[in-house]
């Protein structure tokens, strides 16, 4: 990967956009040196990011150059620091090459900083960027605040808002999405926790796959998930994100009974809904997944079906190509009265941010067992690792 | 191409209809296959080794394997599983897109790997294969469901096929329906060597499969491009209104090699470039690119669309095979600069042979849609360039405005890249900046490497995953094979009656001069892509 031109410099806002236009075209005239590679300009989608600090946004750049050396795009990278003291916005603007066949394949991004009260024109500063006719995804770096006009404006013009639930918390994808649902035309809302859930999901499903075991999706007796962190802790976002799942597509009711939350399937049977933890190795996120146990059958003391899914925590490799030390394995068991017991392992993909945001980028838009898993999620908020 | 999970069912014996896995509802991760064991013949060729095994490897990683699941390979060569176990490693090594093996996920992998030796034509190989699989039912949860995959010549399909049968391993395809087991079988091309051998075959295959358990390989169709031709045509609203005799002027596709037979010189005077490349791949871009929307994606929804277009293709009489048909020979020459030689000195190719490298054909659709607009199709070894495209190319403006030196305005041309720089490429005029009206061609140009990135699965990977879901879309239909040999066999009675000898091209070239005839008397030229 290579970065060509890249130049900085404070001015007003229309001179600004002026200017990098200027340098963005710049980028792509022909070299002059006529056995340079020709550059290709490629562009599939626009990514804004907006983040809270300049530290932040310089930290996260790279993971953009990542993104955009798969999904060709123009991102228009943006820090907002309303309390710094002098108002103004500066920019830059560079090509993010990747060389491929003999050609550079390029991908735009301009970074801006937004200071003081220029800060409140940062929105219009980016839509100035905007490459009309293709989808615009809008990453919000830490907390959202619905009524801040910089995150209205750009949420107008954006088909998707991505958040980390990791990084900020479940209850704020909650807002957001309860957010989301009263207005009108409003971009979908994506979650990297989400994302991160996926092959949890898919694994778990497994178990009602065979036309024996499928009836036993309604018969669900016990549920209990493990999380990397300290007892005592709250349910983390990718555990309440499973737990909505699972509670929503099985139909689910929860209720309170003196304060303490209850799960109830559609025959009236109670669901156990247990939490715990497990030590976090070093370089792996607060609160990841660490395990699901599920037992389901008649009679709940002695359950038809024990299912069980347990992440080895830092078992990824490190030596080799997009794979890192949390490239996790998975350990997939089945158990089923008067069978012998099915096991298989599977490999997570590397936990690295940039992959979670491509593979967010790759997903359908609209996705429905979110919106729903959000809102069960919504009630179980207060669940505490006993 | 329908990713659905189970549907409801009616049950012939009245069984409660199978209701899907709530779990699947809306969720987005790709579906994994049904628990199945895989149960490869000739599991000690070539095919296993350089493409079965690592796409099913592939497929592990990509959690795409159904827990429940084993490979078992059948074969006459006497082996115990570990060395076929480090055979199959060493394969996985060597051929498989993504390396190196990752060890966690080798040791689980290969515990689901064993051989079973044994000739194909003995009754007790069945009786020790169904021993097996009934012992990986309990220890594999494979769920006897099996299917079986014929990585052997067609000599052998009749003699497998009847011991399955005879050995009671292949379930009624009427308990799938309500959610029993399963069996399926995949063959390979060729699927016969003409119309009547391929009907003594299908009828081989169907005195013990349904057409529903059958899986007739044609890995063209596990190709991204060549899926992405659906949806291209019925997704986007642009250019399906255009996609007919009234804008397009002809249609070109071309498959074109720079290799030449590579060591297989005795199959290929077995085949030649019509039976070997014609017949099926370049017949299925054909029905692609022709056929109707079809009524859903369901397997024979599309193929029932397919078959109407080869239903529809104009039959080659004798003397329509002298003027639409050129076929051609490489000679020697020289590909990417180095020097190679001609067909007749390959081994195992006999000094006087007259089998065709090259073929061009000049093919018409008699149906509503495409009266009157030729198909060019081309297919050759030792071309110019590697390369597999269907060129869409429309009709002139109906009256030039501009004044043009060169006489008229290019035609507008939509060129679908199948191999390589997968991508679509539309070209059109513009004007070029100035104070004159000078006009210049330039090319909208979609590569999915550049967009999506060039990491997607392998035409196997798709194929076995495909298979394993009993999703039939991406296979070929009986009545699709016999129509396709019903289009080609005349083309090879009318050579058996005229028995000149193939016209030499240089191997580098484009193919023969005649061939540029056969387009120059419609005032047509080849594309060179």
């Amino acid at each position: 990967m290579s970065t060509a031109a890249e130049s900085s410099a404070a001015t007003s806002p229309s001179s600004l956009i002026a200017r990098l236009e200027r340098e963005l075209r710049d980028i792509w005239k022909q070299p002059e040196d006529p056995t340079a590679p020709p550059l290709s300009r490629v562009c599939t989608m626009n990514i804004e990011v907006v983040a809270p600090t300049r530290e932040l946004l310089e930290r996260y750049t790279p993971v953009i150059d990542e993104v955009t050396a798969s999904i060709p795009a123009r991102a228009i990278l943006a820090s907002l620091e309303p309390e710094a003291p002098a108002d103004e916005i500066t920019g830059s603007a560079a090509a993010v090459c990747a060389l491929e066949g003999g050609k550079k394949v390029c991908s735009e991004r301009i970074t801006l900083s937004c200071r003081g009260n220029a800060a409140a024109r940062a929105a219009s500063a980016i839509e100035a960027f905007l490459v009309p006719e293709i989808p615009t995804a809008l990453v919000w770096l830490g907390r959202v605040h619905v009524d801040d006009p910089v995150f209205e404006d750009l949420s107008n013009d954006a088909s998707r808002i991505v958040l980390d639930s990791e990084y900020t918390s479940i209850s704020s994808v909650i807002g957001v999405a309860a957010w989301a649902r009263k207005q009108r035309n409003a971009p979908e809302i994506a979650d990297l926790a989400w994302t991160r859930v996926a092959a949890w999901q898919e694994m778990l499903a497994r178990f009602f796959d065979d036309l024996e075991t499928r009836p036993l999706a309604s018969k669900v007796s016990r549920i209990a998930f493990k999380q990397a962190g300290e007892p005592g802790a709250s349910i983390g976002p990718e555990a309440a994100l499973m737990l909505g799942w699972v509670g929503t597509r099985l139909g689910w009711q929860t209720s309170r009974l003196a304060g303490a939350l209850r799960f109830k399937r559609p025959d009236g049977a109670n669901v156990v809904v247990e939490l715990g933890s497990v030590p976090r190795p070093k370089g792996v996120a607060p609160h990841a997944l660490a395990a699901i146990t599920i037992e389901a059958g008649e009679v709940a003391a002695q359950p038809a079906l024990r299912g069980s899914i347990e992440r080895e925590l830092a078992s990824g490799l490190s030596d080799q190509a997009n794979t890192t030390v949390d490239a996790d394995v998975m350990l997939w068991k089945c158990a089923r009265s008067g069978l012998p017991e099915i096991e298989q392992r599977v490999r997570l993909g590397s936990n690295k941010a940039a992959r979670w945001l491509e593979r967010t980028l790759h997903r359908p838009i609209r996705d429905i067992a979110f919106d729903e898993s959000v809102a069960f999620a919504e009630q179980v908020q207060g669940l505490v690792i006993s | 191409m329908d990713d659905l999970p189970a549907q409801k069912a009616e049950d012939p014996a009245g069984r409660p209809p199978v209701s899907p896995n709530p779990l699947r509802r809306g969720l987005i991760e790709d579906r994994t296959g049904d628990a199945c064991a895989l149960v490869i013949f000739g599991a000690s060729g070539d095919l296993t080794k350089r493409k079965l095994m690592p796409a099913i490897y592939n497929l592990a990683l990509s959690r795409s394997l159904p827990s429940g699941f084993a490979v078992v390979g059948v074969a006459r060569r006497h082996k115990e599983n570990e060395q076929f176990r480090a055979e199959m490693h060493e394969g996985v090594a060597q051929f498989s897109r993504r390396k190196p093996i990752d060890p966690a996920l080798w040791g689980d992998f290969e515990r689901g790997i064993s051989y079973v030796t044994g000739s194909f034509a003995d009754a007790a190989t069945y009786e020790k294969l169904r021993a097996h699989l009934e012992e990986l039912d309990e220890q594999r949860g494979t769920r006897k469901n099996r299917l079986f995959y014929l990585a052997v010549p067609p000599a052998e399909f009749e003699t497998i096929v009847n011991h399955l049968k005879a050995s009671g391993l292949v379930a009624d395809p009427t308990h799938e329906r309500s959610g029993g087991p399963w069996t399926r079988i995949i063959i390979e091309k060729p699927f016969g060597h003409d119309l009547e051998s391929s009907r003594e075959l299908n009828d081989t295959i169907a005195s013990a499969f349904a057409e529903s358990q059958v899986f007739r390989i044609d890995h063209y169709l596990g190709k991204e491009t060549v899926q992405n031709l659906l949806v291209f045509r019925f997704a986007n609203s642009l250019f399906e209104p255009l996609w007919n005799r009234e804008h397009v002027d002809h249609v070109q596709i071309t498959v074109a090699e720079e290799i030449g037979v590579e060591g297989r010189g005795k199959f290929y005077e077995q085949t030649g470039v019509t039976k070997d490349i014609v017949e099926n791949h370049l017949m299925q871009l054909l029905c692609l690119t022709a056929m109707e929307p079809p009524i859903s994606l369901s397997a024979d929804a599309v193929r029932d669309e397919k078959v109407k277009v080869l239903r529809s293709l104009r039959r080659m009489e004798r003397s329509m095979v002298r003027e639409s048909v050129v076929r051609g020979q490489y000679g020697r020459g020289f590909v990417k600069g180095e020097e190679v030689r001609a067909y007749r000195e390959e081994p195992d190719v006999a000094k006087d042979s007259q089998v065709e490298t090259y073929v061009a054909m000049k093919v018409l659709i008699d149906n509503w849609r495409w009266g009157g607009v030729p198909f060019y199709v081309r297919a050759g070894k030792r071309l110019a360039r590697r390369v597999t495209e269907i060129a869409i190319q429309f009709k002139k403006v109906p009256h030039t405005l501009f004044n043009t030196p060169d006489g008229g305005i290019s035609q507008n041309v939509l060129a679908v890249r199948v191999q390589p720089d997968e991508g679509i490429a539309l070209r059109f005029t513009t004007k070029e900046p100035g104070n004159a009206t000078v006009l210049r061609d330039v090319a909208m140009d979609f590569r999915y490497g550049t967009a999506f990135g060039s990491n997607t699965p392998e035409a196997y990977e798709r194929l076995l995953l495909d298979a394993m879901r009993g999703d039939a879309t991406l296979f070929t239909r009986r009545d699709e094979v016999e129509e396709q040999w019903a289009f080609v066999d005349p083309i090879f009675d009318a050579w058996r009656e005229q028995p000149t000898p193939p016209p030499i091209y240089p191997s580098g070239t484009w193919g023969p001069e005649q061939a540029d005839d056969m387009l120059a008397r419609d005032g047509r030229r080849w594309r060179r892509p």
